[in-house]
């Protein structure tokens, strides 16, 4: 790999940061269901 | 420990131990010794990064949190994803283009040689002393366990982590961190499993989460803000993203490990599996704290879990009530329980009073012992109720999270000791004399950590011991590097002034009490930023 190969996945760099960041709103947003849930 | 545990236990460790030694065999020059000659494929430098910062304390101490406080210290990793997204973006790219082999050597291409010199001399203080607390935990499990001296088990893990990391470098660290985190992702499937098995019948899972939710133990994300609460979504997402930016971003510990990636996009994938990986992997953690805290409901567990405290608390004249008091509470929640589980929810009120009264005799025989035993829930449960041949899964899978982590700190510390102090001094050796003085300098922190880690064992929650000690000096360290990074007007002295006001911020938060030390890496960074930008302002030299 070169030093600006694109990742394996998504395409680019930007979107799979931006993916990296929806999850880590979705595993929160879960969290607080479990939280919730069990309260 | 029974014959299949150490069978297990000692085949693990020699094969892990020999695994990295094999795949080390060629580091016979500097570059290789310290950076692996940046050959290092992203999973490999992934699962070390993982493996270096979950250490025998988050399997310990961890899982005695859960039981002990629940699961809201999940919420301490929320900015773990946002400071790896910014690294991949900014560090990795500057550290691979400036080719260094500390983080710290960027500092004096930034500024100048005093800014790295201070930089490396805090990191040096802070993680000196932390790998003696690394270092104590598993001497913890081994003390537990075999009932052998502390200063035994210290000395006997010692010698092991620091044999391999002297011969092997940080090949050698990075291969056997690799197995030592498969091993450990063994392990907590395997206590999280067993603890769901060993519920009673009538229990199940559903139940288990009920009791402990009723208690509070089930609160991953707790939306109420206070400065002083260590641990809420506002200061995981905002003081756990600045924490985790310093920790991976400027803690050589860390930067070593992707420094030694083949390319900017092996190092950029291997933070971004931590992103993904290392929330899930400490809530699975925290719940097995948890279950363990809805087994011993319906099990009754000893008032404190560490033996020796429990033999000195029976030593005690008040033992004799608290251990009523504890014997009735116990019935109480257990019989409140099977009711709540059962579906009446009437129940709740009195499983919450009697469990405050079993909180209460707990904190009241800790006072009398003046001990911490969060440190312990675990290895008791492990050891008192876990079949033969997992105990010793269980235990190699705590061993390698320390060997991991006690090994990434050792070679970092001689890294940094060569690289950023040693060779400041001596530049005009050959790359056999670096190569020599770098397994000395291993060496060297090794025994250091063996002789510091005698003194950790009574610093309470190791976990949070571990934190707060790093929350001193992160936000300091972070400063200049956003600073070096992102404000190109700000020169040397603005720098070097700015990390001395920053520090000087943090230890007085830290002893005037203001705040949770969660905060300080944030102030402490925006201290240093705004002082280094104004110091600059005033003396008009830039430095570059």
């Amino acid at each position: 790999m070169s030093h600006e190969d694109p990742p394996p996945f998504l395409g680019t760099w930007p979107r799979l940061y931006v993916a990296v960041l929806i999850y880590l709103v979705i595993l929160i947003g879960v969290f607080h269901a479990f939280t919730r849930a069990w309260r | 420990m029974r014959p299949w545990d150490w069978v297990v236990l000692v085949i693990t460790v020699v094969a892990i131990v020999a695994y990295g030694l094999w795949k080390s065999r060629d580091s016979n020059t500097t570059d290789k010794y310290l950076r692996a000659g940046k050959s290092m494929p992203w999973y490999a430098m992934a699962l070390s990064i993982m493996a270096t910062q979950a250490s025998a304390i988050t399997f310990i101490s961890t899982t005695g949190q859960g039981y002990v406080d629940g699961m809201r210290f999940v919420q301490f990793y929320f900015g773990l994803p946002i400071a790896m997204v910014i690294l991949s973006m900014t560090a990795v790219p500057i550290f691979h283009k400036a080719n260094v082999y500390t983080a710290y050597e960027y500092l004096e291409n930034r500024f100048d040689a005093k800014t790295r010199t201070l930089v490396s001399i805090i990191f040096l203080i802070q993680r000196g002393l932390a790998v003696g607390l690394a270092l104590s935990a598993p001497a913890i499990v081994l003390t537990v366990i075999l009932g052998w001296p502390d200063e035994w088990t210290t000395i006997a893990m010692g010698i092991v982590v620091v044999g391999y990391t002297v011969l092997g470098g940080v090949q050698a660290v990075t291969w056997t961190d690799f197995q030592q985190m498969l091993i450990m992702m063994a392990g907590l499937a395997a206590t999280l499993a067993m603890a769901i098995w060993l519920l009673p019948d009538n229990i199940g899972l559903t139940g288990a989460l009920t009791v402990a939710g009723a208690a509070g133990k089930l609160n991953p994300v707790t939306t109420a803000f206070s400065w002083n609460d260590r641990y809420n979504l506002w200061s995981g997402l905002f003081g756990g993203t600045f924490l985790a930016l310093s920790y991976f971003g400027c803690d050589q510990s860390q930067v070593q490990r992707y420094l030694t990636g083949s390319s900017i996009a092996q190092s950029r994938l291997s933070l971004l599996f931590n992103a993904v990986a290392k929330i899930p992997m400490q809530f699975l953690i925290l719940l097995t704290g948890a279950v363990v805290f809805a087994f011993f409901t319906f099990v009754q567990a000893p008032i404190l879990f560490q033996r020796e405290d429990m033999a000195n608390l029976r030593k005690d004249p008040k033992y004799g009530v608290l251990q009523q008091t504890y014997d009735r509470a116990f019935t109480e929640r257990r019989d409140a329980a099977e009711r709540l589980t059962a579906g009446d929810e009437s129940a709740k009120a009195a499983y919450v009073q009697s469990q405050q009264k079993i909180d209460q005799v707990r904190k009241e025989a800790s006072a009398i012992t003046k001990s911490n035993d969060t440190n312990y829930v675990f290895l008791h449960f492990v050891t008192h109720y876990l079949p033969e041949g997992i105990v010793g899964i269980i235990i190699a899978a705590i061993l390698a999270a320390a060997m991991s982590t006690i090994s990434g700190e050792i070679n970092s510390l001689a890294t940094v000791s060569v690289i950023d102090i040693y060779k400041r001094v001596s530049s005009a050796g050959t790359d056999a004399h670096y190569l020599l003085v770098s397994r000395l300098a291993t060496a060297f922190w090794g025994v250091y950590a063996v002789v510091t880690a005698r003194f950790a064992k009574n610093m309470g929650s190791l976990v949070e011991a571990v934190n707060l000690l790093g929350s001193f000096f992160y936000g300091g360290i972070l400063g200049v590097f956003a600073l070096a990074m992102y404000f190109p007007s700000v020169n040397a002295t603005g720098a070097f002034v700015g990390v001395l006001v920053g520090e000087a911020v943090i230890f007085a938060l830290h002893f005037t009490g203001a705040t949770s030390f969660l905060w300080y890496n944030v102030i402490g960074c925006v201290v240093v930023i705004v002082t280094g930008v104004a110091v600059s302002s005033v003396t008009h030299t830039r430095t570059n």
